[in-house]
């Protein structure tokens, strides 16, 4: 090419993409940006001060945990048969970081049937003095046969006990950790 | 034959160039320029492709559809691409169209995590299924035989399972029944699949249709690991991976060795693993307390039993079988014959012993066959015994050779065998008579000696003989191997040697004999100087001891004071078990390794230290064919069982026994492992400089290695085969015939999944004889000589010889050594009653 031919860039329609600019700073608008919502998010910490203390008579008096919690293990049954829902897949224990559950399972039989499937868990044992409630067994479950539930009071006096078995993760507990409400 | 020469081709996958052997599948092809084609129904072990799944479509230039490469050789300049859109199409559509019917019950299936279905289907599927139809539904899970069950909705009829049964184990119990997507797999007549080797078809399954019953929900593939080992229940010796989980064995898995078992296991090898952690198993020292055998401390057992010996000294006999390694017969060697001025040792427990110079003769490097030697070999002779029984992994291999390198098979045994109908020639010799029947042979190959009257002596076809030697003899013919089972015993070796010589097996790189020992490491005890004649290395021992049979009628007679069993059980293995009974009863002191209380040990033992398990072992072993094979703990030891090489040790230095000079460290006896096979290899001059990284997890054979040249050579032949003795000719009564079965041993006696399968004495009877005496199939009868009889049921026998019986040897009781050996028998039908 002999001559450079200079294009002049036209754009034209949907070429341009308008963008839009926030406010110059400086002025009273200025001022309020800067500092009106701070003073906002103070306003709820002296609203706070004003309130006085507030002490929960911890442990009569619990606080109630959110609703995706995750506290204590529980495994479940179908409400319809009693049948437990687990079957033994050990993938829990494959997906555990902590590598804190041990499952050894069994085969169902006529006369002794346990769970819906084939299998079910003979042994179901989760060490809590190792478990991080990190919640991947619950996200490993095919079946939903183990949820992170709310309770949260798991001190023991003894290593040992903290090693729950199937029979333990079943039971309801004793006392349920109350749950907050939507609007608390 | 010779082994098939390698050429290598040059071919494109993917825009890579790579190398292969000539003749190899895509598949296999693929792999050296590191490129992965799924495949489902593909198993080079079982023989020529079928291209049933589909899986492995390739595009190759040139031709217009997809090729499966599975079936298709690698040729020079092919250019084929396995990651075009085409390709991956349909890929994804064979998985989607495979998973059809699958279940997809992975959470409760035991497959799950080491399944090559899920594998594919998340390496090469789609994703998703579209498949919204209600899927095959089938009764399940059943039993398709009391170790595997199967789930025919899992089965992606690859057809592999039915292959193994028709193609490789041979034994034509698996079929597919109906056609198209009802096709279903399955025995004929829904029996159950009981057969040697029906287990290989659990890991041959690539999707979770066929699984082990015993292993049925025990573990994931997450909760165990893997140990690497030698299965020390026959001499085959097969390598082995069991499955661990919380110190207990669930699974016993075949280790591929080329070499040693192409990657088969027998059912025993596979289940027998139960045994390991039976209740019924001895996990700490007894000792005996009165008339009763009690638990005891370790120290006071090896003082019990050390002060035992010690009274004894000079008049100890020990046998060793079994499981037992070579450092463990190595030490009870040296134990008995420095530590206690005794030389009657022992490991040929039902055999006669054997001269040193024929020992060297037969075991010289040039003369021993290989295993894979006899799927290469132009003709295989099995001589005087039954593989399927007697080293079963050999069977698969000999069944290989016949079907997929037309090696010519003869058989040449007493008893009727399985092999029989692949055999190109079979013929039946007298039991007992193996040196008539080999002097026949040897004279048949052109030496001095009328055929046809050692042949009479033989009760053998000289017709049948001479065919033999056409075959062995052949012009121009290939190589020669002889698979002679131990049991063919000492007279019948000359001849034998003198066969190996006219055929030049020993100058051929590819012919050679191959003996199939009585005991799972009978060339290991031999070697590491466990016999009567013979010290370590096959070594001249300054005056020769005693051999089992004579050990016991010299304990018997109270002649010898105490007797050491190392994993043996003298009425189970002996040939004349009320000899040793007697024998064991006469003892004043018998100590014992074992891992099960026998009646015996129960009466008469006075110390029984607990036996270790393979699983447990440490040291190593000896194949037949001169492998040296490591064994690796992959448990530890339960209850109190200690090493038995350690409590050999212990006692070792109980009894004060000064090991020469040339031990390294100064220690008299071994503190390790270790340290014991070192030992070892220091006192066989032609291990010479092995060490335990040397063999590995692969073995070496000695015969390759360069110390090989330190083996003391035996006299050349030709040998003097001397007269043979004529076999027993019973006048109306019947010659007597003993085989081991597989099945007989003490492991699958205490294996509950194996259980059923242990046998109780059967006689075996040709149709004539049984018509004669009229018997008929199961019937109890009573089979009697010299006083003696043992109850049988009866088993009719096709092709078995009219006049001669065989009974069953190694039954805990009631088998064929409560009978005199070599003495006509009378069969009654015993107590009329006959079993339904």
């Amino acid at each position: 090419m002999s001559t450079l031919e200079i294009r002049r860039w036209a754009p034209t329609g949907d070429t341009v993409i308008a963008v839009q600019r926030g406010p110059e700073p400086g002025g009273a608008g200025g001022l309020y940006r800067a500092f009106g919502e701070t003073l906002r998010g103070l306003k709820t910490t002296f609203g706070r001060l004003v309130e006085g203390t507030y002490v929960y008579q911890y442990p009569e008096e619990k606080i109630p945990v959110y609703p995706r919690f995750r506290g204590r293990h529980k495994l479940h049954r179908f409400e319809d048969t009693g049948l437990e829902k687990c079957v033994g897949c050990s993938l829990c224990a494959a997906a555990c970081p902590a590598d804190c559950i041990r499952v050894v399972a069994a085969e169902n039989t006529p006369e002794q049937r346990v769970s819906a499937g084939e299998r079910y868990a003979a042994v179901y044992e989760i060490n809590l003095s190792r478990c991080i409630f990190c919640g991947y067994c619950e996200v490993a479950c095919p079946f939903d046969a183990i949820t992170m539930g709310h309770d949260f009071e798991l001190s023991d006096y003894n290593r040992d006990d903290l090693i729950f078995t199937k029979e333990m993760l079943l039971a309801e507990p004793l006392e349920r950790t109350p749950l907050r409400t939507e609007d608390e | 034959m010779p082994r098939p020469e390698v050429r290598i081709v040059t071919f494109s996958i993917d825009g890579r160039e790579v190398q292969a052997p000539e003749g190899v599948m895509l598949v296999d092809g693929a792999k050296h320029g590191d490129v992965e084609i799924p495949v489902f129904c593909y198993e080079p072990k079982l023989g020529q492709p079928v291209g049933a799944c589909r899986m492995c479509l390739v595009e190759i230039e040139g031709i217009p559809k997809l090729q499966t490469a599975c079936s298709t050789p690698v040729k020079d300049g092919m250019v084929v691409h396995t990651q075009t859109t085409r390709v991956r199409e349909a890929q994804n559509s064979v998985v989607e169209f495979l998973l059809v019917n699958h279940p997809l019950d992975c959470p409760v299936c035991d497959k799950g995590g080491e399944c090559p279905l899920q594998d594919i289907t998340f390496g090469w599927g789609r994703g998703i299924s579209r498949m919204v139809e209600p899927k095959r539904h089938f009764k399940k899970p059943l039993e398709l035989s009391p170790l595997i069950a199967i789930d025919r909705e899992r089965c992606i009829l690859c057809y592999r399972c039915v292959r193994f049964s028709q193609e490789v184990s041979e034994d034509y119990q698996l079929i597919l029944h109906e056609r198209g997507a009802q096709s279903y797999v399955g025995t004929f007549d829904s029996h159950p699949y009981v057969a040697p080797f029906s287990g290989n078809i659990i890991e041959l399954c690539p999707v979770g249709a066929l699984t082990s019953r015993p292993y049925r929900f025990r573990a994931r593939p997450w909760d165990i690991e893997g140990a690497g080992t030698v299965c020390t229940l026959c001499p085959s010796q097969c390598n082995v991976e069991l499955t661990v989980r919380d110190e207990r064995v669930l699974r016993v898995l075949g280790r591929d060795h080329a070499d040693v078992d192409d990657g088969w296991l027998c059912d025993k090898g596979r289940f027998a693993y139960q045994a390991i952690h039976s209740e019924e198993r001895i996990v700490e020292p007894l000792v005996r307390d009165g008339d009763q055998l009690r638990p005891a401390s370790w120290e006071r057992a090896l003082s019990a039993a050390a002060s035992a010996l010690g009274k004894a000294r000079g008049s100890v006999g020990a046998l060793a079988g079994g499981t037992t390694t070579n450092e463990e017969a190595f030490l009870l060697q040296r134990l008995v014959r420095e530590g206690l001025g005794s030389a009657d040792v022992d490991s040929r427990i039902d055999g006669s012993p054997m001269p040193l110079e024929l020992q060297r003769a037969l075991a010289a490097p040039a003369l021993g066959a290989t295993v894979p030697d006899i799927e290469f070999a132009h003709t295989v002779l099995v001589l005087g015994t039954e593989p399927v029984d007697d080293a079963p992994i050999l069977d698969l291999r000999i069944r290989k050779g016949v079907r997929r390198r037309g090696v010519q098979l003869a058989v040449a045994t007493p008893r009727p065998s399985s092999l029989d109908r692949n055999a190109k020639l079979w013929l039946r010799y007298a039991p007992g008579a193996e040196h008539a029947f080999l002097a026949a042979l040897e004279a048949a190959l052109g030496a001095s000696g009328d055929v046809d009257r050692l042949c009479a002596v033989a009760d053998a076809d000289p017709k049948a003989v001479r065919a033999l030697a056409d075959l062995l003899g052949e012009d121009g013919r290939g190589d020669v191997v002889i698979l002679w089972g131990e049991r063919v015993g000492a007279a019948a070796l000359p001849a034998l040697l003198n066969v190996a010589g006219r055929l030049g097996l020993a100058e051929r790189e590819g012919a050679g004999l191959l003996e199939v020992p009585a005991s799972a490491n009978g060339r290991g005890l031999r070697e590491a100087g466990m016999q009567p004649n013979a010290g370590p290395g096959l070594s001249e021992v300054a005056a020769a001891g005693r051999s089992a049979q004579q050990i016991a009628a010299a304990a018997a007679d109270g002649e010898l004071a105490a007797l050491y069993l190392l994993h043996t059980d003298p009425i189970r293995d002996g040939a004349d078990a009320p000899l040793w009974r007697r024998a064991l009863a006469r003892a004043s002191t018998v100590i014992a390794h074992s891992a099960f209380l026998t009646d015996e040990l129960r009466e008469h033992a006075t110390v029984v230290f607990p036996a270790e398990s393979y699983a447990e072992k440490e040291g190593t072993v000896t194949h037949p064919d001169g492998r040296l094979q490591r064994l690796r703990p992959g448990i530890g030891h339960p209850g109190s069982v200690r090493a038995e090489w350690s409590v050999l040790a212990e006692l070792e230095r109980a009894v004060s026994v000064r090991v020469p000079q040339g031990d390294t460290n100064g220690h008299s006896s071994p503190l390790t492992g270790p340290m014991a096979t070192r030992q070892l290899v220091e006192a066989v001059p032609f291990y010479a400089g092995l060490t335990l990284e040397e063999i590995g997890g692969r073995g070496v054979r000695w015969q390759e290695r360069a110390a090989a040249e330190a083996f003391p050579a035996g006299p050349a032949g030709p040998f003097d085969v001397g007269e043979p003795t004529p076999v027993a000719s019973p006048h109306g009564a019947l010659r007597l015939g003993t085989f081991r079965s597989i099945w007989a041993a003490p492991e699958v006696e205490h294996a509950p999944a194996l259980k059923f399968l242990a046998r109780s004495a059967t006689l075996e009877v040709s149709p004539a004889d049984a018509e004669r005496l009229g018997i008929e199939n199961g019937d109890r009868v009573r089979v009697g000589n010299d006083d003696r009889s043992v109850e049988a049921r009866a088993a009719i026998r096709g092709n078995a010889p009219a006049g001669t019986v065989f009974l069953d040897a190694g039954l805990p009781a009631g088998g064929a050594s409560e009978l005199v050996d070599g003495t006509p028998v009378s069969v009654d039908r015993a107590g009329v009653e006959v079993t339904a």
